[in-house]
């Protein structure tokens, strides 16, 4: 399929480019040829009008037979030979003179007649000049040969060269198709020209493709290689109540666990599914201006009850005015799990505040717990999916709740951070671009 | 009632089957989206569940077509892709509403009995009862043999919930999305604080236990 069509384009083109050199080439031709019959034409009636003019001069000083007398003699020496004919008034023919070999029929020939009806007749044969032409054909012919060869060849390689580095990148593109390998590049030549440009934007485009199918392999890894544990669990589940004595209490308890580790499994899938998406740039995010506030409002309306339960004191500390533009719902999602994370490592009597700020042109928003903290050497791990530190590990948390965060943050253009004093509490830190209204507002 | 499930997976079709006839519908099943959509338009329905990949004619297709006939059946879709352009097409082409797979059963009859409901126009009552709890929804007032319990926004909603579904399990996933309209997952289960919260109240007082956890499925008041 690759080689027909740039085959048939380039023998389309040398065919254009040799048509055209042709017909150039024959015009020039044939104006040539026309030019010099006409000239070889103009010069015989131009002997034959001298002739015709001296024998006048001659015929008014000497008479008809002087003429005649002249003409003889003339005709006998002289180096070209013409054809001569003198007719008196009586309409005799007083002298003809027709060299030798020449065929009245080829004659071209000028006429003058006197006062007195008498009449001179000069011809010069056209045969000479019919030789030549001819030569000169048979010459042109074999140049306009020549020409098309020429024509041919030419178009044929020029359309060759200039589609050669087509040729290669066909080449090199359905090998990349056929092997699959995205790889491989097409080389760049050195001219800077279109075909040149084009190699290196395809050169781009499978860069970028690369990147892509080499994030979502990744992600299909992470997730196959997530999930393998939380399988384990359920079939594991089933497995010890098929082989255990039949009993009701066991089975409805296996299929319990059976029915939330599976829960679990989908929850992990979601949750990975978006982590993904997120970092690889296909997460479908709706921006619209959202006010930090809200997102607030919302996780501390989710855990309100949590917070009040474990005996944690949940306070907000917002301005009203910080607004930033990004998907409301992944928003609102980013400050629930962030909340959550300050409440499931704050002890009883613990404090957690939440604030959001203004910091020159971004928007900050702010988790602050008093919980058992972060030892230093956990802290860069925490974002790193199903990362659970030594003293969360009790918990029935996934792990997966601050990767989101960090993923969903950055998809926004924003960034994450995260202090700590193990004992006295940790600090998490999300900036986000203030949506352009808010600046122009502030 | 009459339901049709539209399914080409066997055991899907059978376990909805068997779960609906249980909640008492007559239920018709179409193992592709020709036979389903020429059930759907030569009988009538109270409401048609319809898978979206189905052989020889997919299920926005079956939905668009019957939507041209004229017929207004309430159609919940069942698809495997989650993503909010899926549901939104779905939604558009003349589905009612849309669940993902894997779903539970629980909130799925939730939605259908919905549909149902929505479709019939049903009064709605300004005050729920239960057993020897009531709960009126415009004082905001809930007593329980005639004494008074104080709930919080959240407990009341919750139990507004539970009472509008009694005797029917509701799962957490559920209870998220009716009470906080939230739709993600959260890692603590803020579902189980609630009705820990709201059993204090509304049971540890009483001699019966209304409020009742069903493990791995839901919670449900019975």
């Amino acid at each position: 399929m690759s080689s027909v069509e740039p085959g048939y384009f380039g023998l389309r083109l040398a065919l254009w480019y040799a048509t055209l050199f042709v017909l150039g080439s024959l015009a020039i031709v044939s104006l040539t040829y026309y030019l010099t019959a006409a000239s070889l034409a103009q010069r015989d009636r131009q002997i034959i009008q001298a002739k015709l003019g001296e024998y006048a001069a001659l015929y008014r000083r000497a008479g008809i037979r002087g003429l005649a007398d002249t003409v003889r003699a003339e005709q006998s020496t002289a180096p070209e030979r013409l054809f001569v004919r003198v007719v008196d008034r009586g309409a005799e023919v007083i002298m003809l003179s027709m060299p030798q070999g020449w065929d009245p029929s080829t004659l071209e020939t000028g006429e003058l007649r006197f006062a007195d009806g008498a009449l001179v007749q000069v011809g010069k044969s056209v045969e000479a000049r019919r030789d030549l032409l001819a030569r000169f054909r048979a010459t042109l012919g074999l140049v306009t040969l020549l020409i098309v060869a020429i024509a041919l060849t030419g178009g044929w390689l020029a359309t060759q060269s200039a589609l050669l580095p087509i040729r290669r990148l066909i080449a090199a593109l359905s090998r990349i198709v056929k092997t699959g390998r995205t790889d491989e590049r097409v080389p760049v030549s050195r001219h800077d020209d279109a075909i040149n440009e084009l190699t290196m934007l395809f050169n781009a485009m499978l860069d970028r493709i690369e990147g892509l199918v080499r994030g979502m392999r990744e992600a299909l890894d992470n997730v196959s290689h997530d999930l393998r544990t939380p399988l384990t669990r359920l079939r594991g589940s089933a497995e010890m109540a098929l082989a255990s004595p039949p009993d009701l209490d066991r089975y409805q308890e296996a299929l319990a666990d059976c029915v939330e580790e599976a829960d679990r499994v989908l929850v992990m899938l979601n949750t990975l599914m978006d982590i993904s998406e997120a970092e690889s740039g296909a997460m479908p995010l709706r921006r619209e201006p959202v006010p930090l506030a809200d997102v607030v409002a919302r996780a501390i309306d989710l855990y309100r009850e949590v917070a009040d339960t474990k005996g944690i004191r949940l306070a907000a500390d917002v301005s009203a005015d910080v607004v930033v533009q990004g998907d409301r719902v992944r928003l609102e999602q980013v400050g629930a799990n962030l909340v959550d994370n300050a409440v499931k490592h704050t002890p009883a009597g613990g404090q957690i505040n939440v604030e959001v700020q203004r910091d020159g042109d971004r928007a900050l928003l702010r988790v602050r717990d008093t919980g058992s903290g972060i030892p230093a050497d956990e802290l860069p791990r925490i974002w790193d999916r199903l990362y659970r530190g030594d003293t969360s590990r009790a918990d029935r948390g996934l792990g997966l709740g601050l990767s989101l965060v960090k993923a969903v943050v950055e998809a926004h253009g924003g960034s994450v951070g995260v202090t700590s004093e193990p004992g006295r509490g940790s600090t998490f830190t999300v900036s986000l671009p203030l949506s352009a209204q808010a600046e122009l507002r502030g | 009632m009459r339901a049709l499930i539209i399914e080409d997976d066997r055991t899907i079709a059978d376990f909805l089957a068997r779960g609906l006839r249980e909640a008492g519908f007559v239920v018709d099943h179409a193992p592709d989206g020709e036979e389903g959509l020429e059930a759907a338009v030569t009988e009538t329905y109270d409401v048609a569940i319809v898978d979206l990949m189905l052989p020889r004619r997919d299920g926005l297709s079956v939905i668009d077509e019957l939507r041209r006939r004229g017929r207004s059946t309430p159609v919940l879709i069942l698809s495997a892709r989650r993503s909010v352009d899926d549901r939104v097409r779905g939604l558009q082409a003349g589905g009612d509403d849309y669940l993902t797979k894997p779903f539970a059963f629980a909130e799925l009859l939730a939605r259908v009995q919905a549909l149902v409901r929505r479709a019939t126009r049903a009064i709605e009552p300004t005050t729920l009862s239960f057993g020897d709890l009531t709960l009126d929804l415009l004082s905001r007032k809930v007593t329980r043999a005639d004494v008074t319990i104080d709930l919080r926004p959240r407990e009341f909603a919750l139990l507004e919930y539970l009472m509008r579904n009694a005797g029917r399990v509701v799962s957490k996933t559920m209870i998220l999305s009716h009470v906080w309209e939230y739709n993600f997952d959260p890692q603590t289960n803020i579902v189980d604080v609630l009705v820990s919260r709201l059993r204090d109240k509304i049971d540890r007082p009483f001699e019966t236990k209304l409020l009742h956890t069903v493990r791995g499925v839901g919670y449900v008041l019975r």
